[in-house]
């Protein structure tokens, strides 16, 4: 943009102060951009064509060569850059940026370098360095470096800010220690009146908890005579599972601390993430002990359901013993597709099997014992067909299947291999200088004030890096997990001042079973 | 933070029945086998009895002639002639499949006379008498081109289930001709109580200029089996115990198969663990994804049928530092690629680190114990949109 002190090589010189009807016509600039139109394909030599791309050209040409003030919304803020300490001190009265910048020390109030630059840019601020005012590509040269920030770390504080967030460079320090993470200790710097409201804080809040077991456990309320009604309520019994194991253990951690009186709906995600990090297990309630009574099944249940284990049941409701004679005698009605043909394949297994084979062996039998003898040899004989190369060497397999299991069982033989969770053996990790922290980012609260002594809990913790850099490994992400608490992490990565963002976040695939 | 767990997206339309999660029976105490063979590196399943369990319990493997499931019939189109239920082919797919026959006959060593005899022979118009004989009689029938999910009308098509030997003319000549004695080839719909419909088995409509149809005799009958990727395989032995893999009719142990398994590729360990895991978790591994979303598998709940796939699996090897062997480098570039695919086909990335520790040595890789020393930490990659509006509504 032009520089209103600088001397134009022709040799013309700007007025560094605008006169009034300058100024005038400055701030009732309109602010509205071009409006791109209809796409042109091809040239159709028409003089309305010709019209409409002389009068786009114009306002671009026009739009491009507007003069950018400083302080034309508003007041100047005069600031002097202070070289030994890599700060902007301020010396004249700030303005709103107060609020969510820059910091007190000594009775003076200063600025970072980048908060500095940002508002320069913004055209609200003036730096001055040894009497002379400097320019925004002084700025850049000067405030930008190895000691303070680097430029690709500029240009998403810069975004960020732009969006409208409250940037503050990353204090390792402030974070609380893994003792009293451990602990449970609430924040000292929380507000704990005005907690964010996040999408999943009503699944964590002990409140929901019970109104889900409520809805599990008398299954019978919500059984209707479908078809696929056994398979569907077992869908809907795994998917809550996994939902319901996380808001079960924020209900037993909720319970567990009660550090101060708090009420239920500011209850904060730190301590539940506190407890997440001690053990990297979910579940609070242990459902492979916790029978859902299975209406559906052919086997003779009584007809009626007995009441559930009251541990099993919020408060102070109390449930009865439960009728279910009625809907079992509504179920199982239709028959499923695919049966006929099973048991069509059964039946002729039956007479087409081998027994069709041994005719005359079959024949030559005289009486139900000599046949039952035949069966008997003939099974054995078909088992030692079968490869038993698979159970007489060193390595057998997991599952035998000559003892047959439940799905669930069988799954648990076989899970040899453990999953692990991105905050083990982090500790032992060394910390590199490349991928570290640069940033806190708190979410625009337009509700309260911001105050700067006292933050809200962090949106999120940037890490900057380049478009032409590798890709962090899992030795970094494990690290950068492990130093930002509960926190998450966000990856800003810089391609010629366009920023993307990626998380990586630790997961555990919840286990499905079915039958 | 833990990423959230987004329920997986039901199909539309679910036509098939779920039968079970793996091919282990709950109730029966015999050890049965399946059986599979390792042929030119790859393991195929040829009996189409097992091919119907593996296949419909799980959703292991893959037909060799069809997308997924192993539905390859001769032709889409079915009609009735005099009674029956023939398949439809053109004339130019008929005198392909006799070129086809011609080729094997000569290449087994017959001279052209007695070839040409018996192409003649093999092409001579056939009754609806001749095809009634064979399907009523005893004798063998050539059971070619109706497999165990043969795509069928759905009515009442019901073939008389025999006791067959297939022709020996199989495309893949490295089979002993043993098996194919051996093998007691069923179609799924049998029907001992159905009188009237059957299918000719063996025979197909040849449909020459304007409408005319001839019945003729399948040339070369064409049976489809279903190949296991490796990790399919290995899991259905080792796992399961349920399968047993032969190498010319010798059944391989687990050790020998593990060590041919990691000759054959070198990264087997890795890739195995994952798959491993993921089905003691309950979920469907389904390989393939690479070709199509640049992944190693997809996963499914409960199977392809039923649910979209959920997740887009990367699977990468980590020593016990946690630094990857730099086998499948990632930039940025092409992270950001991936990211936008998976994103665009609604499913969720997932990097899946296995970790490999320190002081795990060759010769406890020798053997597939060794898989309980492994861990693996799942990582989901998604990008997080930095403007307003999309912060209010989407945590991160």
């Amino acid at each position: 943009m032009a520089q209103q002190n600088k001397l134009d090589a022709g040799g013309m010189v700007y007025s560094e102060i605008l006169s009034p009807s300058e100024l005038f016509a400055a701030r009732s600039r309109s602010h509205k951009i071009p409006i791109k139109g209809q796409k042109n394909f091809f040239p159709d030599d028409s003089d309305e064509q010709q019209k409409q791309l002389e009068q786009s050209l114009n306002e671009h040409c026009s739009l491009l060569s507007e003069e950018r003030g400083k302080g034309c919304n508003g007041t100047l803020v005069k600031a002097t850059w202070i070289s030994s300490k890599q700060v902007v001190e301020l010396q004249s009265l700030s303005g709103k940026f107060w609020q969510t910048m820059g910091f007190s020390a000594e009775g003076k109030r200063y600025l970072l370098p980048e908060e500095a630059l940002y508002l320069m840019e913004c055209g609200s601020l003036q730096v001055f360095y040894e009497d002379l005012a400097l320019s925004i590509q002084d700025a850049y040269e000067i405030f930008l470096s190895s000691e303070t920030v680097s430029l690709h770390q500029y240009q998403v504080f810069g975004h960020l800010k732009r969006l409208g967030y409250v940037v503050h460079r990353f204090d390792p320090s402030s974070l609380p220690s893994r003792y009293a993470q451990q602990l449970n200790l609430p924040q000292s710097g929380k507000n704990a009146g005005n907690q964010l409201k996040r999408k999943h804080d009503v699944s964590l809040t002990s409140t929901s908890a019970p109104s889900l077991s409520k809805t599990l456990v008398p299954t019978t309320d919500t059984m209707s005579a479908d078809e696929h009604m056994k398979d569907e309520s077992v869908d809907e019994s795994v998917a809550m599972t996994s939902s319901e194991s996380t808001a079960d253990e924020s209900s037993t951690t909720d319970s567990a601390v009660m550090v101060e009186p708090r009420k239920w709906w500011t209850s904060d995600i730190i301590e539940d993430k506190g407890s997440n990090h001690r053990n990297c297990s979910r579940s609070g309630w242990d459902f492979s002990s916790i029978l859902f009574p299975d209406l559906g099944s052919k086997e003779n249940l009584s007809g009626s359901l007995a009441s559930p284990d009251p541990s099993l049941l919020p408060g102070a409701l109390a449930v009865g013993v439960c009728d279910v004679a009625s809907w079992r005698s509504k179920i199982n009605q239709r028959k499923v597709k695919g049966s006929p043909e099973h048991r069509r394949r059964g039946v002729d297994n039956q007479r087409q099997g081998w027994h069709g084979k041994k005719d005359e062996e079959v024949q030559s039998c005289k009486n139900w014992t000599e046949f039952n003898d035949l069966m008997a040899r003939h099974q054995h004989r078909r088992q030692d067909e079968q490869a038993e190369h698979l159970w007489n060497r060193e390595v057998t397999p997991l599952h035998d299947p000559s003892q047959p299991l439940p799905t669930r069982e069988l799954l648990d033989i076989c899970s040899v291999i453990k999953p692990t969770c991105l905050l083990e053996g982090a500790s032992r990790l060394k910390p590199a200088h490349e991928w570290r922290i640069s940033f806190v980012v708190y979410q625009p609260d337009t509700a309260s004030e911001f105050k700067k002594s006292k933050p809200r809990k962090p949106y999120t913790h940037v890490c900057v890096c380049g478009f032409d850099g590798p890709v962090p490994e899992l030795q970094t992400v494990k690290l950068l997990t492990s130093q930002s608490g509960d926190v998450p992490v966000v990856f800003a990565v810089v391609d010629h001042g366009d920023v993307s963002f990626y998380t990586m976040k630790d997961f555990e695939l919840p286990t499905d079973v079915f039958l | 933070m833990q990423a959230e767990f987004r329920a997986p997206r039901r199909r539309n339309r679910v036509q098939e029945d779920f039968e079970a999660s793996l091919p282990v029976s709950h109730s029966s105490r015999k050890r049965a086998q399946l059986r599979a063979e390792l042929i030119n590196q790859h393991v195929l399943v040829c009996r189409p009895e097992d091919i119907q369990k593996i296949y419909s319990q799980g959703y292991f493997g893959k037909g060799i002639l069809s997308k997924a499931r192993p539905d390859h019939s001769i032709s889409d189109q079915w009609e009735y002639h005099e009674g029956l239920l023939f398949p439809v082919i053109s004339s130019s797919s008929y005198r392909e499949l006799l070129q086809w026959a011609r080729a094997f006959l000569s290449a087994q060593g017959w001279d052209n006379e007695a070839i040409s005899q018996m192409m003649t022979n093999l092409s001579r118009p056939v009754q609806i008498e001749d095809v009634k004989k064979e399907v009523d009689g005893e004798c063998p029938v050539v059971e070619g081109g109706v497999g165990p999910f043969t795509k069928r009308p759905r009515s009442e098509v019901n073939p008389k289930a025999k006791r067959s030997c297939s022709q020996s003319s199989h495309l893949d000549r490295d089979l002993d001709p043993e098996l194919d004695h051996d093998r007691v080839s069923r179609t799924a719909n049998s029907d001992p109580d159905s009188e009237h419909v059957v299918s000719g088995a063996g025979f197909v409509l040849v449909v020459f200029e304007e409408e005319v149809r001839e019945l003729r005799r399948i040339p070369v009958p064409v049976t489809e089996y279903l190949q296991l990727s490796l990790e399919e395989a290995f899991f259905l032995v080792y796992g399961l115990g349920c399968l047993s893999v032969c190498l010319n009719q010798e059944p391989l142990s687990i050790l020998q198969l593990w060590k041919t398994f990691r000759a054959q590729r070198p990264d087997f360990v890795c890739s195995y663990a994952a798959y491993h895991y993921f089905r003691c978790k309950g979920w469907v591994p389904k390989g393939g994804g690479g070709a199509k979303y640049g992944v190693d598998f997809m996963l499914y709940r409960k199977g392809p049928p039923f649910y979209h796939a959920s997740y887009s699996v990367v699977v990468q090897p980590v020593n016990s530092e946690y630094k990857g062997t730099g086998t499948r480098p990632f930039t940025w570039r092409s992270l950001a690629a991936l990211n936008r695919i998976t994103t665009n086909v609604s499913k969720e990335l997932l990097f899946c680190y296995v970790v490999f520790p320190a002081n795990l040595s060759d010769a406890e890789l020798e053997s597939p114990q060794c898989l309980s020393r492994l861990k693996v930490q799942e990582v989901i990659v998604s990008r997080w949109i930095s403007s307003r509006e999309r912060a209010e509504q989407d945590d991160i």
